[in-house]
């Protein structure tokens, strides 16, 4: 990545973070850049949100386990 | 790149969930990547990623911006609401490679993470009751669906925070929103639909009825629709009431046509009413099959897309109601009307700029006016007025021959419609005149081509149908062809086979005296016989004089026909009236030729010829005196042997007896002149020049009415000339006295003379016998002296009375007259100078009415 490039992502993320920050959703800065890599890869936000979630949730929550499902 | 694609895809989600877990378990030893715990929930993420693939909010950045700072503002945080505001634009501005793409994915994601975790930090125990409990107060009308997995519903600072949950929530709110319209309809709209379409019919339907109170379709009370759904409702019965308004009128007409109560253009109206109904009614059947299509509620998707909703009916109404419209107040305008009069109110609300109402009542005009038209043509060409029911602008009514033109037939206004301009109006009239003039009294079958040569030139043909309305050019170029032709035809007939000329000329020459010799001989023949008085007067005898008139003067040559029809009239006369009084000639014009010569022309030709004849005999008489005046009747030797004071008083009497024939005859003479020429002639050749140009019979008429009418105002037998006329008359009269002194003078010069010749001759005898007889008697000279002196005494008293007559008589006169020649310059509706010119030539009376006054 050019420097440019490089130094607008950087500037995108910390406005990402600082309004993550607002919002109070928790997340760190590696994690948010990882969910809008994703984001921008084309994944349903709700459903990261989703993920997000669940895997918050307390390890006692048991996970269902079924069979691995395969990407589309 | 696909590949690619995915890998990164599966590397990042794997480092999520790393750092997820990691996250979550406060141990700060990083989780095992191998861990089955790891591995649980990787394929967990993988499932609820790969579940839901479409979001279900529109992907609108700047929206999901709002309402995270709506939220945060709410919350009572507002200066972090500006500071993401801040950022938030500042986020957004960042294009270009290296920045985020889907903007809005993230900014949905960090909501809804936040959410969450609002969310799940006031998860208490506590609130659970409160929300099962609002649950059953919201009942059935909550806009939010019981099957949730997180069914929970949380409070903050009094909001209610409604959660997102995996559902989608629009779809269930508008499953919500159709069941409250189905609970506030209690009838459903397709029914309305269907009603309304019967209404627009004029059929009641099963919600929608016609209320007679309220003349209009309502929808009753009791069905409890909402106020939007009525209102819409009855603007759309608008266009039923309407159709039951011009139904009703066909309807009607139709039942009245056999009272012959509605002409033919009323039913011409109601046909092309019909016609603009059934195309009504094809656009009302399209509608009712596609108002059998269930109308889809917001929530369903549309099975098909022609459905019927109410708004979608007043879309497709919207057109024929201002058809209807129209329809309705033309039916409104025409109920009471019928004929030209129908047309020419229908015609009025044509003249409209919108070519939608242009359009529709051309089409309506022209069904309307074609029986007008038709009406039109077949009496311009034909003559042929056929009109049942009374509805054509032209009546015609029965009268005899000869007032056929003037009265036969008329315009009636009231039915002429207003597109046929009053002009045109009285060619058509004249048009039809001409044919049935020509048919009826001068029997003649010449105009039939003359008619189909107009049609043929016009450009139409002598059938049915052939014009229309928005056709006024060629109507008006097919009556004026047929009107040229026509009139021309007339013309030709009246000139050429009734001579109409030759028998203007004949009554100028006979009626008007104008054939000079015929009258004199006329008057010669006549005069005897008229002095008697009038019952005594035989009309045979007159005839036979006429005859022996008309047979000795050039008359005798002329046109047998018209020889034929001059007969003499003896007028009604009462005691008293002398022959003068009572006789007249008499012209007689057949058909058609009396349409010209009516009753009262005739009588006005008598009153003209009275007076001419008055005149003819003054001159006459004048002549007559004249006659016995002759110097050589009065030189004899006689005259020589009389007294000197007889002779004298004889001489001067005689003198004042000349100097007045001079004076009247000079009048006489003007008068007559005048008369003659400067009255008949002129009038006359004025006539002859009009009746070259006229075009047709009206013109003709007029020219002659003109002519007759300046002859009589210019020989005073005018109204207002009848002071004038009295004064003429009183001269008339005093001269016609005059010439009876004037006999009785001359009488009496002769018994003179006869006297003294005698006396002389009874002297010279005398002598004679003297000569012979010595002793004659003595009694012859004596008595001859005697009778000398008996003649000079009986003739001065005579000669004396004669000149006291002649005196009295000229003084009249002259009175008379100067009163005659004063009022004629005041006269100021005929020009009289010529006249007063010609009687005043030396200026003569003037100046003795100057040297008297």
């Amino acid at each position: 990545m050019d420097p440019e490039a490089a130094r607008t992502a950087r500037e995108s993320l910390d406005l990402a973070f600082h309004m993550s920050n607002i919002l109070d959703t928790g997340l760190d800065r590696h994690t948010l850049s990882v969910l809008i890599a994703l984001c921008d890869l084309g994944l349903n936000p709700e459903a990261l949100a989703a993920v997000v979630k669940e895997l918050r949730r307390e390890p006692s929550v048991s996970v269902p386990a079924t069979a691995p499902p395969s990407f589309p | 790149m696909e590949d690619e694609d995915q890998q990164k895809l599966t590397d990042l989600v794997k480092e999520l969930v790393l750092r997820l877990l990691s996250h979550g378990s406060p141990a700060s030893a990083p989780p095992n990547p191998n861990s089955p715990h790891f591995q649980a929930s990787l394929r967990y993420a993988v499932r609820i990623l790969s579940s839901r693939l479409t979001p279900s909010v529109t992907p609108d950045a700047a929206a999901i911006a709002e309402s995270i700072k709506r939220y945060l503002a709410t919350h009572g945080k507002s200066s972090q609401a500006l500071t993401f505001a801040d950022l938030y634009t500042k986020f957004a501005s960042k294009t270009g490679p290296g920045s985020v793409n889907n903007k809005w994915a993230v900014l949905y994601l960090l909501k809804i993470i936040s959410e969450d975790r609002a969310k799940n930090e006031l998860d208490s125990p506590s609130l659970l009751p409160n929300l099962e409990s609002f649950d059953a107060e919201l009942g059935d009308k909550s806009r939010v669906s019981q099957d949730r997995e997180n069914g929970k519903m949380g409070w903050d600072k009094g909001v209610l925070l409604v959660s997102k949950d995996p559902e989608n929530l629009r779809e269930l709110a508008f499953k919500g929103y159709a069941d409250l319209v189905k609970e506030e309809n209690e009838v459903s709209e397709e029914v309305l639909v269907r009603d309304v379409l019967y209404a627009c019919q004029g059929i009641d339907g099963k919600y929608v009825k016609f209320g007679t109170i309220v003349d209009g379709y309502i929808l009753s009370d009791i069905v409890n629709v909402p106020r939007a759904t009525r209102t819409m409702v009855r603007k759309l019965c608008e266009l039923g009431w309407l159709f039951r308004k011009v139904k009703g009128y066909i309807s009607e007409s139709m039942d009245r046509f056999p009272a012959e109560d509605v002409g033919t253009v009323g039913q011409a109206f109601c046909a092309a009413l019909q016609d603009e109904l059934s195309e009504y009614y094809k656009l009302l059947a399209i509608l009712e099959a596609q108002s059998m299509n269930p109308i889809p509620l917001v929530s369903e998707s549309a099975n098909s897309s022609n459905y019927l909703t109410l708004r979608r009916l007043s879309v497709w109404l919207a057109e024929p109601l201002v058809k209807m419209r129209l329809m309705a107040v033309l039916v409104d305008k025409c109920r009471v009307l019928r004929g030209g009069a129908m047309a020419g109110a229908i015609h009025l609300h044509a003249q409209h700029g919108d070519p939608l109402v242009h359009e529709f009542m051309k089409r309506l005009l022209t069904r309307v006016c074609s029986p007008m038209f038709e009406m039109v043509r077949s009496w311009v060409l034909e003559g042929e007025l056929e009109d049942i029911f009374a509805e054509f602008f032209i009546v015609g009514q029965q009268v005899k021959a000869e007032s056929l033109w003037r009265e036969g037939y008329r315009l009636q206004s009231a039915m002429l419609p207003s597109f046929i301009s009053n002009s045109l109006a009285q060619r058509i009239l004249r048009t039809g005149k001409s044919i049935n003039f020509l048919r009826v009294c001068c029997e003649d079958r010449g105009w039939a081509e003359a008619a189909s040569e107009a049609a043929s030139a016009a450009g139409t043909t002598t059938r049915r149908g052939s014009l229309g309305y928005g056709e006024t050019d060629a109507l008006e170029s097919l009556i004026d062809e047929a009107a040229k032709r026509i009139d021309r035809h007339l013309l030709d007939v009246m000139y050429n086979r009734y001579k109409f000329k030759e028998h203007c000329l004949a009554i100028k020459r006979y009626l008007l005296l104008g054939q000079g010799d015929f009258v004199q001989y006329l008057m010669d023949i006549v005069w005897p016989e008229l002095s008697e008085p009038a019952n005594t007067i035989g009309s045979f005898k007159l005839a036979g004089l006429l005859e022996s008139a008309v047979r000795s003067s050039n008359a005798q040559y002329d046109d047998p026909e018209i020889l034929d029809r001059l007969r003499v009239k003896m007028m009604p006369h009462g005691t008293g009236d002398r022959g003068w009084d009572v006789f007249s000639l008499e012209y007689d014009p057949r058909v058609p030729l009396d349409t010209v010569f009516t009753e009262s022309v005739m009588a006005k030709y008598l009153r003209i010829f009275n007076f001419l004849w008055k005149l003819r005999r003054v001159e006459h008489a004048l002549i007559g005196a004249w006659k016995t005046m002759k110097p050589n009747c009065i030189t004899s030797q006689a005259f020589m042997k009389l007294q000197r004071a007889v002779k004298v008083q004889l001489l001067s009497t005689l003198r004042r007896c000349q100097v007045l024939w001079n004076e009247m005859n000079h009048f006489v003479t003007n008068l007559q002149y005048y008369i003659m020429f400067e009255v008949l002639e002129v009038s006359w050749s004025n006539f002859s020049h009009e009746m070259e140009v006229a075009k047709d019979l009206d013109d003709l008429l007029s020219a002659h009415e003109k002519y007759l009418n300046s002859i009589l105002e210019k020989s005073l037998l005018g109204e207002r000339s009848q002071a004038l006329h009295k004064s003429l008359f009183i001269l008339f009269d005093l001269i016609l006295r005059f010439r009876s002194h004037a006999d009785r003078l001359s009488e009496g010069i002769h018994e003179l003379q006869a006297r003294t010749s005698e006396s002389s001759l009874a002297s010279r005898d005398k002598n004679k016998s003297r000569r012979r007889v010595n002793d004659g008697p003595s009694e012859t000279s004596s008595w001859a002296a005697d009778g000398r002196k008996a003649l000079t005494q009986r003739a001065g008293e005579f000669l004396r009375n004669m000149r006291q007559d002649l005196d009295s008589i000229s003084k009249e006169y002259t009175s008379l007259l100067e009163g005659f020649l004063s009022q004629l310059p005041v006269q100021q509706h005929v020009d009289l100078k010529f006249l007063m010119f010609r009687l005043d030539f030396t200026e003569f009376y003037s100046r003795l009415g100057l040297n008297k006054s």
